[in-house]
C-alpha cells in the first residue's frame, strides 16, 4: 500500500470518526428532547435543542476535518476541539441525568 | 510546522509524531466518546422504554449511574488522548490502562442487573 492510498483511508476514517460521534450525540439529543416534550418540561426541551447543535457541530466538525486534511492541512488534532468534546459529552450527561429525574 | 499559539507545554515538548498516530490517537479518543453516549443513552432509554421493569427506583438509580460512569469514560478518554499524545512525542512505549477491562466488568454487572431485576419479577 502506497503512502499516499495510506493517508487518505486515514484521513477518511477520521472524518468518519467525527461524524459517528455526532450521531451517537443525536440519539441522545433525541432521547433528551423526547423526555422534555413528554414531561413539557421547558428546560429540559432546551437542553434537548442544545444537544442537537452539538451533534450538529461534531458532524460538521468530521466534513470540516476530512475536507482540511485533504488540502494537505496540519494533521495535529487541535486541543481546543479535544476540549470542546469532554465539554459536548458532559453536559449530555448532566441532561441525560435531568430528563430521567423530572416527573414524568 | 505550525503550532497553534495557544497549545499547552506538553504539547510543544519533544518531536511532531508521525500523522498516523495521531489520526489514530484522535480517533481513539472519539470510539472512546462514542462508547460513553452509547451508555449515557442506554440509561435514558431504560428510563424511558423499560417501562414494566420495576423497582422503578432502581432503574432511576441505574440511569443515574450511568451518565455518571458515562461522565467518568469521557474523562478518562481525555486522560489517554493527552497520555498517547506525550509518549508519541518522545518516542516512549503507549501507556497501558485498565479501561477495557474496567468497561467490560461493567457492562457484564448492567447485563446481570437487569436479568436479576427481570427474574425477580
Amino acid at each position: 500500500m502506497t503512502a499516499a492510498f495510506n493517508i487518505g483511508l486515514q484521513r477518511e476514517r477520521t472524518g468518519l470518526a467525527w461524524n459517528r460521534t455526532g450521531l451517537a450525540m443525536l440519539v441522545n439529543a433525541l432521547l433528551v428532547l423526547r423526555a422534555g416534550a413528554l414531561a413539557d418540561h421547558l428546560p429540559v426541551i432546551a437542553l434537548g435543542f442544545l444537544l442537537l447543535a452539538a451533534s450538529a457541530a461534531a458532524i460538521a466538525c468530521g466534513a470540516w476535518r476530512a475536507h482540511h486534511l485533504a488540502r494537505g492541512g496540519e494533521h495535529t488534532t487541535p486541543w481546543s476541539l479535544i476540549l470542546a468534546t469532554v465539554a459536548g459529552v458532559w453536559v449530555a450527561c448532566a441532561a441525560g441525568a435531568v430528563a430521567v429525574l423530572i416527573d414524568k | 510546522m505550525a503550532r497553534q499559539r495557544r497549545d499547552p507545554a506538553w504539547r510543544q515538548g519533544g518531536q511532531e509524531p508521525d500523522y498516523r498516530f495521531t489520526l489514530a490517537n484522535e480517533r481513539t479518543f472519539l470510539a472512546w466518546v462514542r462508547t460513553s453516549l452509547a451508555l449515557l443513552a442506554g440509561g435514558v432509554l431504560l428510563d424511558q422504554f423499560a417501562t414494566r421493569l420495576e423497582p422503578r427506583e432502581v432503574i432511576l438509580g441505574l440511569a443515574i449511574g450511568l451518565a455518571v460512569l458515562s461522565s467518568i469514560l469521557c474523562a478518562m478518554a481525555y486522560v489517554r488522548w493527552k497520555a498517547n499524545e506525550i509518549a508519541m512525542r518522545h518516542a516512549q512505549p503507549l501507556p497501558t490502562t485498565l479501561t477495557i477491562p474496567m468497561l467490560a466488568s461493567i457492562a457484564m454487572l448492567l447485563a446481570a442487573i437487569i436479568a436479576a431485576i427481570e427474574l425477580v419479577r
